[in-house]
């Protein structure tokens, strides 16, 4: 296993400098917006006086790289700043506002390979047949409409006209459940609240499943691709001559190989959720990072702004290493090419 | 004894959107038990859908109409339902494919394999035992080093070693009948031999009989007790080796021998793609007593 370790450590410090790319790029862009933010934060009725003072105590007369320069010794304190918008340390409100989106994206992307693979896979070794017909229709319906779509519509349909699941929020407000890490599938195990997990989960349904519905199509359709690519190796079909069964096929010969391809794009497409629960979010009153993005941005809140981004982009880069590392398990290819380069 | 592959009169069709297309046009070939059988034909001429007739492959799949019987072991494969078929792959026939590299799966080792080959053959075997059982199987192809060739990837290996491979893997449940379809072709002409060499050994050890598929006459003369000639799904001369090759008497016999290039130099004639003499009947060698 050493291999994959050579791939964690050389994805790691290329990670590393993205991240640093993404600092400067995003601190830029924030402060070229037009609009002071201390004028913002202060209001209407504040003097000119105080908003040089605010103005100052921000570094915000300084140029842009001294202001880069205070920013990046605060970050290795682990210091994101004050936000100007809740007044409070902008790490603690990503750490309040952060696991409710992690929760809703790692459960969506968990739906998106559950459901989005075996339809790919069915669809490729029924190929020509009525389930892959129907599987094809599914798919290319999901990707063509956007997240936020998926979400009116599953609240409508599922929460208001056939009232299945819960309108809107995380969880009903009748449970208190003490916040120990933020994710109320742990927080409400640890407080041994079996009926309160079993409601956090039904609210989770339809978001997650708005969220997701895209990359199932879009992980269906590429596995299918794919598929039947593979199938026409001669590998398959010394498979085919041994003797074993088409499913056994299907599933052990055929799409083992053909996730090598398949894997980054689902990977890259569980990634890009990060940026796609923002409207989400805001339909189901899913109280996550997303809405307290919206309403930074809005308020030129540049070291929350800076922050979110910050987070949200570190949280893609993981997910990437973490598909690479998968990429490299379930192909032999790259984990033994990567040792004599 | 009844003969190990019996085909009379075999037809395959495949249906289209613009029609029936015939490929085989009432082929007749029969294989008795140890015997080694070569099917020599250009590319076309219907000799791998044959191959894959008898595996039930080709059954399979949609818009392809069988016709004939193909009795294996004395069995008509017609008679038999889709999950007999599969049942007989692996176990009583098997086959060795053109390329070997390509045909082993790429993200499994050899070992993983060839244990799954093996339990085609016993279900119940253990990890430990298939692993014996394969060292001991490769070791018979001249693999030394099992134990790396086991744990290696087909692309960690060289195209001779993978061949070495499949033939261990194909010999390994005892097949009655082991098809060749183009064997080694993508490998070069020293390793090529060789591995047959090894292959005829392994087969002539085992029993087994063969159906050799191959374009190269050379190779066939090398290797087979009967040949037959197939040309655009009729098969126009069949006789032993022997008597093929002293004497050929059609006249797409000739000119397949003929476009074999010699040391001699002289040049390959040229031969025309398709020629009435080609279509003449079948030339039936007497068959040598068994």
């Amino acid at each position: 296993m050493t291999a994959i370790l050579r791939v964690l450590l050389r994805r790691l410090v290329t990670s590393l400098i993205v991240l640093i790319g993404v600092s400067m790029l995003i601190f830029a862009i924030a402060r070229i917006i037009p609009g002071n933010p201390a004028r913002i934060a202060l209001g209407p009725n504040a003097t000119a006086e105080q908003i040089e003072r605010l103005s100052a105590a921000l570094h915000l007369d300084a140029p842009i790289w001294v202001q880069y320069g205070y920013f990046l010794r605060d970050l290795s304190r682990g210091d994101l700043g004050i936000s100007l918008y809740t007044n409070r340390p902008v790490t603690a409100d990503i750490a309040q506002f952060l696991p409710a989106t992690l929760e809703l994206v790692l459960v969506a992307g968990v739906m998106m390979v559950a459901i989005g693979l075996p339809l790919g896979v069915l669809s490729a070794r029924y190929r020509g047949g009525a389930i892959d017909n129907a599987i094809r229709v599914f798919s290319l319906l999901t990707v063509s409409a956007p997240g936020f779509v998926w979400a009116v519509i599953l609240m409508l349909v599922f929460a208001f006209f056939v009232p299945i699941f819960p309108i809107a929020g995380r969880i009903s407000d009748s449970y208190s459940i003490p916040a120990v890490t933020g994710f109320l599938a742990i927080d409400t195990l640890l407080a041994g609240d079996l009926r309160a997990f079993g409601n956090a989960a039904w609210h989770i349904v339809l978001p997650a499943l708005a969220l997701a519905l895209s990359g199932i199509g879009q992980a269906a359709r590429l596995t299918r691709a794919n598929m039947i690519e593979t199938y026409d190796r001669p590998y398959i079909e010394m498979a085919r001559s041994y003797g074993f069964p088409e499913g056994r096929i299907a599933r052990r010969y055929a799409l083992r190989p053909s996730l090598i391809p398949a894997m980054t794009i689902i990977g890259l497409d569980f990634a890009s959720m990060l940026g796609n629960a923002f409207l989400v979010e805001a339909i189901f009153a899913w109280p996550g990072l997303s809405r307290y993005g919206v309403a930074v941005i809005l308020r030129k809140d540049l070291n929350a702004i800076v922050g979110t981004v910050l987070i949200i982009s570190a949280a893609f880069l993981i997910v990437n290493v973490i598909v690479d590392l998968l990429v490299a398990v379930i192909n032999p290819r790259i984990r033994y090419s990567q040792r004599s380069a | 004894m009844t003969d190990t592959l019996n085909i009379r009169d075999l037809t395959l069709d495949f249906k289209g959107h613009s029609g029936t297309a015939r490929v085989l046009h009432g082929i007749s070939l029969r294989i008795g038990r140890g015997e080694r059988v070569a099917l020599v034909g250009e590319s076309g001429s219907g000799k791998s859908v044959t191959a894959r007739i008898v595996l039930g492959l080709l059954q399979e799949l949609r818009g392809v109409r069988v016709g004939g019987t193909v009795e294996f072991d004395g069995r008509d494969l017609a008679s038999l339902t889709r999950r007999q078929r599969a049942a007989l792959r692996g176990t009583a026939m098997s086959m060795i494919f053109q390329d070997p590299t390509s045909s082993l799966n790429p993200v499994y080792p050899i070992g993983t394999q060839f244990t799954e080959v093996l339990r085609r053959g016993e279900p119940g075997i253990s990890e430990r035992d298939a692993a014996l059982r394969a060292a001991t199987l490769l070791n018979d192809v001249s693999i030394r080093d099992s134990g790396r060739v086991l744990g290696s990837y087909p692309f960690q290996l060289s195209g001779g070693m993978n061949q070495r491979v499949m033939i261990a893997m194909a010999l390994a449940n005892e097949p009655a009948l082991l098809i060749a379809d183009e064997p080694g072709t993508a490998l070069d002409v020293t390793v090529q031999a060789q591995t047959l060499g090894l292959m005829r050994d392994m087969v002539a050890a085992h029993q087994t009989s063969v159906l050799f598929i191959s374009h190269n006459l050379g190779v066939v003369r090398e290797f087979a007790d009967r040949i037959y000639v197939i040309y655009k799904g009729r098969i126009v001369e069949s006789g032993t080796t022997r008597a093929v090759f002293d004497a050929p008497g059609h006249a797409y016999t000739r000119a397949l021998m003929a476009a074999v290039p010699r040391l001699t130099g002289g040049g390959i004639p040229e031969i025309d793609d398709a020629s009435a003499d080609f279509l003449a009947p079948a030339v039936l060698h007497a068959e040598a007593a068994p």
